[in-house]
């Protein structure tokens, strides 16, 4: 079964062509923030070099988040248009579990830490279990020193990963027993998502395009308050 | 700290707007707040002179976000069409604002919330005469405490946030 697989949650764009969980093809191109530009093509490109036609892909797995909002609307945009086009189902992974999955042979607590802009960090805290990884909490939105402040008090090792450690290096540099993870683990892996993805086909967990939503984090509840109306 | 001024034209609007422009540095927001006709887009204008930006800028009332290059670029929001303040995330207001160019936000003080605490306040108020103006700023944060007297040299008259308001405030 094909698959094609993109994250556009950091200023990175990630596709692969996966086939049963192998990746035969894949394409990062780093740093642009020009997803709008640059996805549709990767994807062309990618399809035409692994010789799959699209009419052939079973899946579209797209990483939905939390991440930078310009990006993350392109990827999760072209994922849907794209099952809705080709009449397959989406499989949609948070961003941050694919920076923590490829950490899983670590014994230590894999924190995934993405750049959120205005001085925040988007996060999630990972152990490893047979086969992958488990969340240990929430998917969350604080400043990096809050989530120095909470990992203060963890006894175990710690292995930092994703784009938000390099970016509030001297926040992180306080901590204790805790280790950062190559420029490699920066960005979410498009081949954790193939392999993500693979596992939850496999259980036929699929979501239909029009329900993938990008996941933000940030929520504003209230309505503005407008003294204009009637005008 | 508050400074105020009067301007007695849209021209003398777009003047002082344009030597506050020449003040800003890369990551400044620039609220403006006052009604329709105020002249907060004029204000824009005089701003995008100073950063050397050749081109029209209009109100963005229906794109809602207009980016200009420059060395210093501007981005130039018009939140006047929104009715929820999960848009302001929607529009990438988080993006716009993680960039290095400076953000002037038409009607921000009704979205201040979702704004950083870091920023320029700019009230515009009609004044006693029909084309009067009187204009309010308010720098919050240290990056403007740094300016203040470069603040000060261009409007009439300031205080401390917590001294007594000016007597040309209105409102």
């Amino acid at each position: 079964m094909l698959l094609l697989a993109l994250d556009t949650s950091t200023e990175q764009v990630s596709v692969a062509v996966g086939r049963d969980g192998t990746v035969l093809g894949s394409v990062q191109l780093a740093g642009g923030r020009r997803h709008a530009e640059q996805l549709a093509p990767a994807i062309e490109y990618l399809l035409r070099e692994t010789d799959v036609v699209p009419e052939q892909l079973a899946t579209i797995a797209v990483g939905t988040g939390p991440g930078l909002f310009t990006g993350l609307r392109v990827g999760v945009t072209t994922a849907k248009v794209m099952a809705q086009a080709l009449r397959i189902p989406v499989v949609a992974i948070p961003s941050l579990d694919l920076v923590a999955y490829p950490l899983r042979h670590s014994s230590r607590l894999i924190v995934a830490v993405l750049d959120a802009r205005r001085r925040e960090v988007f996060h999630a805290g990972y152990h490893a279990v047979p086969g992958g990884v488990q969340r240990a909490w929430e998917y969350t939105v604080s400043s990096p020193a809050e989530l120095v402040a909470d990992l203060e008090t963890v006894t175990t090792g710690i292995l930092l990963a994703g784009d938000g450690v390099a970016r509030f290096g001297d926040v992180f540099a306080g901590l204790d027993r805790a280790e950062t993870a190559g420029p490699e683990h920066a960005a979410p892996s498009v081949a954790a998502l193939v392999a993500l993805a693979t596992a939850r086909m496999e259980r036929e967990e699929f979501v239909a395009p029009w329900d993938v939503h990008p996941f933000y984090l940030r929520q504003s509840d209230a309505e503005i308050e407008w003294d204009r109306r009637g005008l | 700290m508050t400074c105020t001024l009067t301007t007695r034209s849209a021209a003398e609007t777009h003047d002082f707007a344009r030597r506050l422009g020449a003040l800003l540095r890369p990551g400044d927001v620039v609220v403006l707040a006052g009604e329709l006709g105020a002249g907060k887009t004029v204000f824009t204008k005089g701003i995008a002179v100073a950063l050397g930006i050749e081109e029209t800028v209009a109100s963005p009332t229906f794109t809602i976000v207009r980016e200009y290059e420059a060395p210093l670029p501007l981005v130039h929001v018009d939140v006047y069409r929104l009715d929820h303040l999960q848009e302001m995330h929607d529009i990438g207001l988080d993006d716009v604002l993680g960039g290095d160019g400076v953000t002037v936000v038409e009607w921000g003080d009704k979205v201040s919330r979702v704004l950083p605490v870091e920023r320029l306040d700019v009230r515009i108020e009609p004044g006693d005469g029909d084309d009067d103006r009187v204009i309010t700023l308010d720098g919050a944060g240290p990056s403007w405490a740094a300016r203040r007297a470069a603040l000060a040299a261009l409007a009439d008259g300031c205080a401390d946030p917590d001294g007594a308001p000016e007597p040309g405030e209105v409102g």
